[in-house]
């Protein structure tokens, strides 16, 4: 069969009424996500798994797989339109890939023209969320043959370039961020070993058996610990909200923007591809590069309309973006794929290249109704931005016990175990602690994910060549992934050495 | 950032390592013939995160620390508000779902900020009974409820 008709198809289940629903659910529940200062998409989509879980508990497993990633993917993206809005009327990030938004679009709103930055933001987000989108239905198919080439070795490889990108990338500190990347490959090793059945590190205690559950760290790390932020570290109260106005852009207004939505769109999606650069990443550089291009990069930063277009495609471009490794490869590159790709192996599974063959209605139907999803976005935005803007109002008194209740309602209903609550109360404070330091906790939970993964490839690869640790340098595409691995964290080092800034890629 | 976590961060991270090490010796041998048996993976990263560990330990004595960001911490909601929680996760299976949750709630509430007692019972009660029924009744999942006597 053909792309197109395999698109058809995954249009076919989108179009199914309860997946139209819970795409609408998600990009809605995605939206204010992203407008909550304090709760990113990383803690969204992980709040969000127990209780799409639930949802679907009654449909057939490959259909609830699908039902559930459909959801949980709108909360990803939709939380990218969401994040706007914070940035361009209060001046404050929604999550931190709309920091550069703050620049050119806050100012904006203080000429009156709040309006037309919310609506620019949206049209550029519509429109790169089909352009990656596209990118994604001509890329899948191609990148997953090459990845079906590879054996244990190849994929060995390729997850240590994963975890090398994220920690190579995220914090300020690499030391660290390599310690929470081992850290969580530590904690993967927890449990009954898949190969030989022995248990590791149970202490005879029934509970370890299975592993800790990826789910509750993940809630514990981002969603508690942002909470006990919040509690310990209560910011001043927000400033007054910049008045909306006209919500439809001028004429000037959209031809001053196509270009920097197109040009931020490309680059959002081959930046998002990258593994470890994120949607952050994207933004930045897409603001550098409308301000490079401009004839007027004196206006950047008093209210340049091509100051919020292009950065806003770029993020949205590089949400889908992200998905490309995740969904062709089966490698995470950021830690809101990470969570993803838990749900997805939850639901029994394996994102990679097998993914098409095997689930195409999985795959498929996610990619097919992401169309959906940025259409129902886009006029969820511009006529109801008003109301979205009265979500950030929501008193921080009431919004944080709530989270705390949804996360145990959420762990609990999965795992029904006192235990787990204890751990997610445990990664709670860690999160809170390590974050507060500096040390990034993303490359942690992307660790926990591909330990298993990256062991079980590992011994198998080393099975094969009697325990040779040469196979990973014999096999040319190994040796290149391996060497790309290195250089990702070398090259960073050695700019440093010289005295060079870097930019890093904040957690999203 | 601060040196002092940092350090104490460094030590408790490299007996964490030391500690893996050690507790994978223990790990039997593989029993179907591989080579590679279920100690190597877990020896080499507690390897891994000894070095790192020594390393960061070595960089507290580099930097320059930069104080007077840190905001200030406000202990005392935030004690209330994680003791409360740890009673929550304990009763949670003896008292039932949506007592300890509506318990929760007021409490959680009340210590953010005094005073509007019935937005915050309407709101708790909402809350614990509304994803209370909404999931075990409509959606038949399982919850403990209600205190079973």
């Amino acid at each position: 069969m053909s792309t197109l008709q395999f698109l058809m198809d995954g249009f076919g289940v989108a179009f199914q009424w309860q997946n139209i629903l819970f795409a609408f659910v998600g990009v809605l529940i995605g939206t204010a996500v992203g407008v909550l200062p304090g709760i990113g998409p990383m803690s969204g989509v992980a709040l969000l798994i127990p209780v799409t879980a639930t949802l679907t508990a009654g449909l057939p497993p490959e259909a609830a797989a699908a039902s559930s990633i459909i959801l949980l993917a709108g909360v990803y993206y939709g939380a990218m339109y969401g994040g706007s809005t914070t940035s361009i009327l209060l001046n404050t990030p929604g999550e931190s890939s709309s920091v550069v938004t703050t620049l050119d679009g806050y100012q904006m709103a203080r000429q009156g023209r709040a309006g037309a930055a919310l609506s620019i933001a949206a049209i550029g987000s519509f429109a790169a969320g089909i352009i990656s989108l596209i990118g994604l239905v001509l890329l899948a198919k191609p990148l997953s043959n090459i990845a079906l080439e590879f054996g244990p070795a190849e994929y060995f490889s390729l997850m240590l370039l994963g975890l090398a990108a994220v920690s190579g990338l995220a914090g300020k500190s690499m030391t660290k961020a390599l310690m929470m990347t081992v850290f969580g490959l530590m904690l993967g090793t927890i449990g009954i070993d898949a190969v030989s059945g022995i248990a590791r590190f149970t202490y005879d205690l029934p509970i370890l058996y299975s592993g800790l559950e990826f789910l509750t760290i993940a809630v514990g790390l981002f969603a508690l610990g942002e909470v006990f932020k919040t509690v310990l570290e209560r910011d001043q109260e927000e400033g007054a909200i910049a008045k909306i106005g006209r919500i439809l852009p001028t004429k000037q207004d959209l031809k001053d923007s196509t270009v920097p939505i197109l040009r931020g769109s490309f680059l959002g999606f081959f930046i998002g591809v990258l593994p470890g650069a994120g949607a952050t990443l994207a933004s930045f550089f897409s603001y550098i590069t409308e301000k490079k291009f401009s004839k007027t990069p004196e206006k950047f930063g008093t209210g340049a309309i091509a100051g919020v277009a292009g950065p806003e495609s770029a993020n949205n471009a590089a949400s889908g973006g992200a998905l490309i490794p995740l969904l062709t490869l089966g490698i995470p590159g950021s830690g809101t794929t990470a969570i993803l790709m838990g749900a997805l192996i939850m639901y029994n599974i394996q994102p990679g290249p097998l993914l098409f063959d095997d689930h195409p209605e999985v795959a498929w139907g996610l990619i097919a109704s992401m169309f959906v999803g940025n259409l129902m976005l886009l006029v969820l935005n511009m006529p109801l931005v008003k109301v979205f803007a009265k979500i950030i109002q929501t008193p921080k008194k009431y919004l944080l016990p709530i989270i705390i209740a949804i996360s145990f309602f959420g762990v609990y209903a999965v795992q029904y175990t006192t235990f787990d609550l204890y751990l997610l109360l445990a990664c709670g404070v860690l999160g809170y602690l390590l974050v507060r330091n500096d040390f990034p906790v993303a490359p942690l939970v992307l660790a926990l994910v591909l330990g298993p993964m990256i062991e079980n490839n590992m011994r198998r690869a080393l099975t094969i060549s009697n325990g040779d640790f040469s196979i990973f340098a014999t096999k040319p595409i190994s040796l290149v992934l391996l060497i790309v691995a290195a250089a990702w964290l070398l090259v960073p080092l050695l700019l440093k050495f010289k005295g060079r800034a870097i930019i890093v890629n904040e957690e999203d | 950032m601060s040196k002092t976590f940092d350090r104490f961060a460094g030590i408790t991270f490299l007996l964490i390592g030391l500690l893996f090490v050690l507790e994978s010796r223990k790990i039997s041998e593989s029993s179907y013939g591989s080579e590679v048996g279920p100690d190597i993976f877990p020896i080499g990263l507690g390897i891994l995160l000894i070095l790192l560990s020594a390393r960061l330990i070595y960089e507290t004595f580099r930097y320059q620390v930069n104080q007077g960001e840190m905001e200030k911490v406000q202990y005392g909601k935030f004690i209330v508000l994680f003791v409360s929680a740890v009673l929550y996760a304990a009763l949670l299976e003896p008292l039932g779902y949506v007592i300890t949750t509506f318990l929760f709630l007021v409490i959680a509430f009340q210590t953010m900020e005094r005073g509007k007692w019935i937005q915050t019972l309407v709101i708790a009660s909402v809350f614990s009974f509304g994803v209370y029924y909404l999931f075990a009744e409509f959606l038949g999942g399982s919850l403990p409820g209600f205190p079973v006597f």
